[in-house]
């Protein structure tokens, strides 16, 4: 115990959580793109710290983004 | 009455006559139902994140409305069958839907922000009024 290193992670927040003004919808490419890789990849939660509630909606948004078009499925795309 | 919303891509190389008459057939189905309209919009021509049919552009169509189960099936039955719509998709926003009070809390909500946005344009005279002083100094 006493050699091992240990780290506190600093206590993330959810996004959507603190900043009742920011909605998710699969509509707003914006506010999801901050949400994946630039390869297009949802980020897991632990990254950001969003609450299950939230990272639930935004893996759907993105998903139905994604189905129109407006997001890739994979790869990079110029907006 | 539920709550749908319809985006429709088009081809690019359709004319404006062709995006008129999808729009048109679409409307009237929903109408010929007894939906009601809530919001049509065109988002214009967009880059598509990825080809379809060939595409890599797409012109977008969003119609927002009130309406039956059954018109949703009509029309996609009829954008299938259409080879100007190269995709669709229909999301159900609400299973009850009052088209009525949507409508006037909209209306509601357009009414409160241009107050708003006339104060943000009041605010950007007053900046450029500011800059032609500077202006007039040099």
């Amino acid at each position: 115990m006493a050699g091992r290193k240990r780290i506190f992670p600093r206590q993330k927040v959810c996004r959507f959580c603190t900043d009742k003004k920011l909605v998710i919808d699969y509509k707003e490419v914006r506010t999801l793109k901050n949400f994946v890789t630039e390869r297009g990849k949802i980020i897991p939660r632990r990254i950001y710290g969003n609450c299950a509630k939230h990272q639930r909606k935004l893996t759907e948004a993105i998903k139905m983004a994604r189905q129109i078009a407006l997001m890739p499925y994979s790869g990079t795309t110029q907006y | 009455m539920r709550r749908y919303e319809t985006i429709i891509i088009i081809r690019p190389n359709a004319g404006e006559d062709d995006i008129v008459a999808v729009t048109d057939r679409v409307t009237s189905i929903i109408t010929g139902d007894g939906g009601t309209i809530i919001k049509s919009d065109r988002w214009g021509l967009k880059k598509l994140a990825y080809l379809i049919k060939k595409e890599s552009q797409g012109y977008y169509i969003h119609i927002d409305y009130a309406g039956q189960p059954g018109s949703v099936t009509e029309i996609e039955r009829i954008l299938k069958i259409d080879d100007r719509c190269i995709k669709f998709m229909t999301v159900k926003l609400a299973a009850a839907c009052d088209p009525a009070a949507v409508i006037a809390a909209m209306e509601a909500a357009a009414a409160a922000r241009p107050t708003n946005q006339d104060e943000a344009i009041g605010e950007e005279d007053d900046v450029d009024s500011d800059d032609e002083d500077t202006e007039d100094d040099e």
